[in-house]
């Protein structure tokens, strides 16, 4: 398992736990703010990460030196 | 009138001497948001810009070197501080000030580069800004001179304003347009962003927005219609 | 309501209901042009689909402002999203939120180091400038009912009448703003086609994903913020009628109008916002 795989996964799990515990222990309003506001998109960020392919090891040099794809 | 009509729920006020700063959501949002793009722009590269080449099928890759970026990171985390200090801050003064320094250091992020077509826009903003001062510093010394205070929470606290105050904030007004370089400057200050660096790029744009819905805000606190 | 709740179901609602409105749009335009177009559905399985793509970081690109602008648009729409339909806020945030969807075109844009994206960098500039002034409509708001808070709004519609019979030029002002955001709009000049997709030609795979998720919520936020300024306290039929409605008049303007060139693009806007202030201003004191 590589850096970034166990970066995501520990993002994935802070945000769930996050997002959990507002829902369970109703803290004050401005914390439920800071968790929604911080921690959606880091779910949503560690989640992508997780989910994305890769490009295979012969093309991932071509892949980062020619980005201007478009669609 | 009351502030909290304006930027949200009172949160509570920090008394320095007789400035007195108060907190809305409002004022927080726009801080923190300024804070985070400057911690980005602190721990950020620069990005190498891909131009096409006249005449020859290949593009050309222009970067920023070292001392050049060195410089422009200094001046941009300056700006952005600048900028969280007039997003929160209480004095009509400090606003100004900061303001300026806003101008200033804007000038500067863009006279790093060595492209004489970007030299030549910041030139023309720098001459815009460094007129508008004028305006700026003006506006504020008219509305202490006819109203007694500088503080905004004691200015919301006024029961009417009179014909010279309102003279004040348009002149308030017409040294932010200039300083933040926005409508109808902004084409000088658009020349400015063909150069590469982006985070530092980024900081002279959201700079100058948040400085004119802070001013709103000055104005809607200063001028009393209702 | 617990307040998480609350806030994960809006912007879950906003989501789904931004994503369908958006692929609503896009069947009208299709079929405006006699394409049979696709399904409705499309925009929001496009959004879904993304987040399994292959995704790389350019070579030429600002790592940190490459992955964190997306990051931050999810950000302020979520904020949005507080601000809008859960707590009622205050509009100036909600102005701010705006300034930092054109800062996030702008990064955007910069921080891939493409041409494309560099050119959309620089419009947005421009437009942002015009676009702004037009933002400045809350200042109108706040002369006719004396507020900013979203909730003091609604509850001044509710004794007074809708803002639209009152002031009806400000709501043009806003409504030229949502068409400014619409997808293939005349204004949108920093995403025009010869830009191939502007400011996005770089966020590829899952970023794009991430991307198309908020653009789906400021989507329905700003139609909600629309409806909500404008036309006093709905019930959530009067809601889906009214963010259908818009969507299909947006759809109809981009389908039959061009691409407007920037100059044009914000000499316009500004025309607009220019005379809609004033006339404004002239009906409150007549």
């Amino acid at each position: 398992m590589n850096k970034q795989k166990i970066i995501s996964y520990t993002l994935l799990l802070v945000s769930i736990l996050a997002i959990v515990y507002a829902l369970i222990f109703n803290p004050a309003d401005w914390i439920v703010y800071g968790i929604a506001i911080v921690f959606i998109p880091c779910f949503i960020l560690s989640f992508g990460i997780l989910t994305m392919a890769k490009p295979i090891d012969d093309e991932k040099e071509e892949r980062d030196e020619e980005p201007f794809i478009g669609y | 009138m009351d502030i909290s009509s304006l930027g949200g729920d009172f949160l509570g006020i920090i008394p320095l001497g007789d400035i007195v700063l108060y907190l809305t959501p409002f004022h927080l949002f726009m801080c923190v948001v300024m804070l985070l793009f400057t911690f980005l722009i602190c721990i950020s590269k620069t990005e190498t810009q891909v131009e096409a080449s006249f005449g020859k099928l290949e593009d050309t890759k222009v970067s920023v070197g070292l001392n050049e970026f060195k410089q422009r990171r200094f001046l941009s985390i300056i700006c952005g501080i600048a900028t969280a200090g007039a997003m929160i801050t209480g004095d009509l003064f400090n606003f100004t000030l900061f303001m300026a320094l806003i101008g200033i250091v804007n000038i500067g992020i863009v006279s790093a580069v060595k492209q004489t077509s970007v030299l030549n826009a910041a030139y023309q903003y720098g001459l815009i800004a460094m007129m508008c001062s004028l305006p700026l510093f003006g506006g504020a010394a008219i509305i202490l001179a006819s109203t007694g205070t500088l503080s905004l929470f004691e200015l919301s606290n006024l029961a009417t304003t009179s014909a010279m105050t309102v003279f004040g904030a348009l002149l308030l007004l017409i040294g932010i347009l200039g300083e933040s370089g926005v409508a109808p400057f902004f084409a000088t200050k658009a020349e400015m962003f063909r150069t590469p660096g982006s985070p530092f790029l980024v900081i002279i744009h959201l700079s100058s927005l948040f400085v004119v819905i802070r001013a709103i805000e000055i104005l809607l606190i200063i001028i009393k219609v209702i | 309501m617990n307040l998480m709740a609350n806030i994960l179901i809006n912007v879950i609602t906003s989501f789904l209901g931004g994503s369908l409105l958006l692929g609503l749009h896009r069947k009208i335009m299709a079929r405006i042009q006699l394409r049979p177009g696709p399904p409705i559905i499309q925009y929001l399985l496009h959004s879904l689909k993304f987040f399994f793509k292959e995704t790389s970081l350019p070579k030429t690109a600002s790592p940190v402002f490459y992955i964190s602008i997306v990051c931050i648009l999810a950000g302020i729409w979520t904020t949005g999203v507080i601000v809008g339909p859960v707590t009622q806020g205050s509009l100036l945030i909600m102005f701010g939120i705006y300034a930092v969807y054109k800062i996030v075109e702008h990064n955007m844009g910069s921080s891939s180091g493409s041409p494309y994206g560099k050119l959309s960098c620089v419009r947005a500039v421009f437009s942002a400038a015009s676009e702004i002034p037009l933002f400045a409509v809350v200042a109108l708001i706040f002369f006719q009912t004396g507020t900013l808070s979203i909730a003091g709004i609604i509850h001044y519609q509710s004794v007074n009448g809708p803002l639209i019979f009152t002031i009806p030029l400000a709501g043009v002002m806003f409504f030229i703003l949502l068409l400014t955001k619409s997808p293939y709009s005349p204004f949108a000049i920093t995403k025009g086609k010869e830009l191939i997709s502007g400011y996005e030609t770089e966020h590829f795979g899952f970023l794009r994903g991430f991307l198309m998720f908020s653009e789906s919520i400021a989507w329905f936020i700003m139609s909600w913020l629309f409806l909500t300024l404008f036309f006093g306290p709905l019930s959530v039929v009067y809601y889906v009628i009214g963010m259908i409605a818009i969507t299909v008049v947006t759809a109809f303007i981009n389908a039959t109008s061009p691409l407007l060139n920037p100059n044009h693009s914000v000499m316009l806007q500004i025309t607009i916002a220019f005379v809609c202030i004033v006339g404004t201003i002239i009906m409150m004191v007549v």
